[in-house]
């Protein structure tokens, strides 16, 4: 009698256990993503309460492989490149023109002609806009990764965050000076660029100025490469550049203002022309997480113009109290 | 009678084992497709294409597991999911891709005003990540291995703000590579897949290359 | 030619995870002081050569307890070596260079072309198999760490009887198919998820890891070698080759004299008792039993791979893939919160919901084959073992069930037969 207690017992115990494999395998549902480690990025996003001044009026579908860089033209003609290629669109986002290439173009810039000058990497290349390339000019060395350009009338602006420094071209090509390097005496502290994101923009008035992510700030350079002025501090707040290195991208409104974009927590705002904040235009809630490199542009109606490049989209913002007039 | 019998068990022991040599056979030739070697891409991203053992036969082919940082999405569940406890998967500080930041993402608990090293500013929830003065404005960054248990809130931190230069990666020394990984069976990106051996690791922005014949890891020297 | 190669992992990096995350490896930065920048340095993995330590160990082994059991006949002999095998297949390599699991190396190498197998898979796989096919299933008395620490537990085993071993008995058949299943559709690995001993191995493990295994190992207190009886899924193939097995182990040197003293020295079951008392069977129910058979086979065949076909939608919910796009489709108020972590990592991936649905509906295509292949062989198992159940053998002696017996020759201790007696003896 014993034994056979033992033996069901046992056998009990089998099958519980061959049911509960069964149980396991078959009958468990998905279980809540809790995660106690998690860090949080949603309250900080959360915290940004602001209501943006700007409103999103059209997002472009972007055919190229990848989109990275974004500038304006003559007549507010967008142009637009990044992996493979590059796009023309005009004023009413009607695409007028695309062409290939092999490489990626990591900065745009477009002169009064409306020829495209590109970043490839080391050196920069021009190309007309029918997509014949016209120039290519000679690399910046190894290890640059240019990944801004912006054009006065006589000079080329380069942003080379593989090397960390600023140079001044003539059109032709040739370096005039280098701006930012660290110089004690001229009291220029040097650009901190923890990543391949550096940017810089001529405003209306030909100021030249230059973003130091890791300083969070934007400085004003002389076109020889004395420091004037700067601005911006650290943090998550509205006002202010979060993260390790930020503004990744920033550009000027026609009145002089900044629009700034930051990465990390993904937001584009407008500074005054002193550097003071003055509004919002688009919040993380407006982008997919983790969204990094929003180029921005502007035209001359004060339409935003943003890369984005995880939707690869080109997605243009206006004004709130103008969207009506649009 | 029993002839019978016996003839029929030797015909189907043959059967067996010609079925058993046939399917070693084809295991054992068994090419894989060129370029899956199980880092992801193609043949002519590698430095060594041309020395290539994964489509040979009677090659060992060992395989161990590893996470892909540039797939993962920092759920926190390979500090759970693994059977080792402390996981056998840990986080690791690429050097070589680390801006050295003074505000650092992954070292710091968000929205920390003052930058210092008081334990009530660090992310970490082990206190694991070290922070060391350089020169002005950077600062190292170190990760006390043994203190690590991997639940990748500081990746998240860096992947977020800065570089990504903290990446968890499974730790050879510890893993006891199961035949099917526990992490591997409920990771939610599919970050984790066998690589070959002799490259254990899949670092993201990190060369592997040989050092004198031996496959240690090494950077790329600038 | 390296800056090259820097330069094109970096296109790499943002053509591969463009959409993702554009991160790149970026020059760090240009450091006035002294500094010297640490290497990233992790540890290597297990190196290549002690692989084929492994295949040797298993090779020798297997040699020796074949020895033990059919020439030495020592069931000491077998007992030191699984001894042996525990401690070093078992809680030196921790239970994962493992015959049980490459079952699912090899089915999913086979439906996979990409799945690069490890050459050890393939010899774990196909050693044991060969052993049993000349020396019977020597892998399950002294190599196989689960068999041994099993046999080290069995400390009052009780008999079960034929009719509830034939039923049980049905269970690694059911695992085997479904391991197979799983690891052929690229779902999981079922055998290594329910793995009962791997924790106790590596004497680190969940809560939930050891009791499966302490529980199991109780068990095998009263009912000796649960796993290997009711579960293994490797033990099927075992019991087949073993049965065809030119040389297997026998309860006596030499004939058996009927003295019923190893009656009682199996604890599983496995050996088979005389059927003298079979009245041996006529002519027409021979017939009859055929046709029964001959009717059984195939109707059990297709029953089971009906069913398998109904419920494959069933089986396929258990593949990730499967559960996303399930999880996608839920009305948005039925969804579970905080959101599960694959929903989170789908969202982040820039996948889109139809490449999803579409993934889902190739595994559960593959669902429909597998499942009805995997009902068709249910039933014909069924069928094989009612038959073979309906055909018993007269025999007058005693011998070992060459399927299930696990060679631990512990009834050659309890046989007085210990050595063959010269022919010829009047």
């Amino acid at each position: 009698m014993k034994q056979k207690t033992l033996l069901f017992g046992a056998l009990g115990m089998l099958v519980v256990l061959i049911l509960f494999m069964v149980k396991d395998l078959f009958l468990s549902s998905p279980e809540p993503g809790n995660n106690p480690w998690k860090y949080d990025l949603e309250t900080m996003k959360q915290a940004d309460t602001m209501k943006p001044a700007y409103t999103m009026v059209k997002a472009i579908p972007s055919g190229l492989q990848g989109l990275v860089a974004i500038a304006t033209g003559p007549g507010d003609r967008i142009y637009t490149t990044g992996a493979g290629g590059a796009e023309i669109y005009d004023s009413a986002c009607r695409l007028l023109l695309r062409f290939d290439f092999e490489d990626t173009a990591y900065a745009l810039t477009v002169d009064s002609t409306g020829n495209l000058w590109m970043s490839m990497g080391d050196h920069v290349e021009v190309w007309n806009k029918t997509g014949k390339k016209l120039q290519t000019l000679k690399s910046a060395g190894r290890g640059s990764l240019i990944t801004s350009l912006a054009l006065t009338g006589s000079s080329l602006l380069i942003a080379d965050a593989g090397l960390k420094v600023v140079y001044h071209y003539d059109h032709m090509g040739n370096m005039i000076n280098r701006i930012g390097e660290k110089d004690p005496v001229r009291k220029v502290p040097g650009f901190v660029i923890p990543g391949p994101w550096f940017d810089l923009a001529v405003s209306p008035d030909g100021s030249l100025w230059i973003a130091n992510p890791g300083r969070h700030e934007l400085e004003q350079y002389r076109f020889d490469g004395q420091r004037l002025l700067s601005w911006g501090k650290p943090g998550i707040g509205i006002p202010e550049f979060c993260g390790c290195c930020n503004p990744s991208h920033f550009t000027f409104l026609p009145d002089g203002s900044f629009v700034t974009s930051e990465k990390g927590i993904e937001r584009i705002k407008v500074y005054n022309p002193r550097g003071k904040f003055s509004a919002v235009v688009a919040l993380p809630g407006d982008f997919d997480e983790g969204t990094r490199g929003l180029d921005l542009a502007t035209d001359s109606r004060g339409r935003i113009l943003v890369v984005d490049p995880v939707r690869k989209q080109i997605r243009i913002f206006v004004k709130r109290s103008t969207t009506s007039n649009n | 009678m029993p002839n019978r019998r016996e003839f029929l068990t030797t015909l189907f022991r043959a059967a067996f084992l010609t079925g058993l040599g046939v399917l070693g056979g084809a295991m054992v030739l068994r090419k894989g497709k060129p370029g899956e070697c199980g880092f992801g891409f193609d043949c002519a991203h590698c430095g060594e294409a041309d020395k290539c053992v994964i489509p040979h036969p009677f090659e060992s082919r060992q395989m161990v597991w590893q996470l892909d940082p540039s797939l993962c999405t920092h759920c926190g569940q390979c500090a759970t999911a693994c059977v080792m406890t402390p996981s056998a998967v840990k986080c690791v500080h690429v050097y070589a891709m680390c801006g050295y930041c003074d505000l650092c993402g992954g070292y710091f608990k968000p929205g920390t005003k003052t930058l210092d090293t008081a334990a009530e500013n660090q992310l970490c929830p082990t206190n694991a990540i070290k922070r060391k003065f350089v020169e002005e404005p950077f600062f190292e960054y170190t990760i006390d291995e043994s203190l690590c248990i991997g639940c990748g809130k500081c990746v998240k931190g860096c992947d977020a703000f800065g570089n990504g230069s903290l990446q968890l990666q499974v730790r050879h020394d510890r893993c006891k590579n199961c035949n099917q990984c526990a992490i591997a069976r409920i990771c939610p990106s599919g970050a984790y897949r066998k690589v070959p051996a002799r490259h254990p690791s899949l670092l993201r922005g990190f060369e592997q290359k040989p050092k004198n014949g031996d496959f240690t890891q090494s950077q790329e020297n600038r | 030619m390296k800056y090259k190669a820097a330069l094109l992992l970096l296109l790499l990096l943002f053509f591969h995870g463009f959409s993702v995350k554009a991160i790149q490896r970026f020059p760090r930065p240009e450091f006035e002081t002294a500094y010297s920048q640490p290497e990233t340095l992790l540890p290597q993995a297990r190196a290549e050569v002690m692989e084929v330590v492994d295949v040797v160990v298993l090779a020798l082994s297997l040699s020796l307890v074949s020895w033990l059991v059919l020439k030495k006949r020592s069931r000491k002999g077998v007992f030191w070596m699984s001894l042996f095998s525990l401690a070093y297949f078992g809680f030196y390599r921790e239970g994962c260079v493992c015959s049980i699991g490459s079952i699912q190396n090899i089915a999913l190498a086979l439906f996979d072309r990409n799945y690069i197998l490890p050459l050890t898979a393939v010899v774990f796989f196909i050693l044991p198999l060969v052993f049993a096919l000349f020396f019977g299933r020597t892998f399950c008395a002294g190599v196989c760490p689960f068999g041994a620490l099993q046999d080290m537990v069995s400390f009052y085993p009780q008999k079960t009887g034929p009719k509830l071993n034939g039923l049980l008995g049905m269970v690694p058949y059911l695992y085997l198919g479904f391991a197979i299943l799983y690891a052929a559709t690229g779902t999981d690995f079922i055998i290594c998820r329910y793995d009962p001993f791997v924790g106790i191995f590596r004497m680190n493990a969940s809560f939930g890891m050891f009791l499966f295994g302490g529980l199991l190992l109780i068990t095998g207190i009263f009912l000796a070698r649960p796993y290997c009886r009711f579960l293994c899924p490797y033990g099927v193939l075992l019991n087949w080759a073993s049965r065809l097995s030119h040389r297997h182990l026998t309860i006596t040197a030499d004939e058996c004299i009927r003295c019923r003293l190893c009656e009682d020295s199996c604890p599983y079951d496995a050996i088979d008792l005389p059927l003298t008392d079979k009245s041996p069977e006529t002519r027409s129910s021979r017939i009859r039993k055929m046709a029964w058979i001959v009717v059984l086979i195939p109707a059990l065949t297709f029953l089971g791979a009906g069913t398998g076909f109904l419920l494959h939608t069933t089986f396929a919910g258990v593949n990730n893939k499967v559960i996303l796009a399930k999880q996608l489709a839920t009305p948005a108020n039925q969804q579970i919160k905080p959101e599960p972590f694959s929903v989170t990592a789908f969202r982040t991936s820039g996948k889109s919901v139809e490449s999803v649905n579409l993934e889902a509906r190739e595994v559960i295509r593959r669902f429909k084959t597998g499942a009805l292949a995997l009902g068709g062989f249910i039933g014909l198992v069924f069928g094989l073992v009612i038959a073979r159940r309906m055909t018993g053998r007269w025999h007058d002696d005693y011998l070992p069930d060459k399927g299930h017996c696990f060679s631990c020759a512990r009834c050659i201790d309890y046989c007085p037969v210990k050595t063959k007696l010269p022919k010829n003896t009047p």
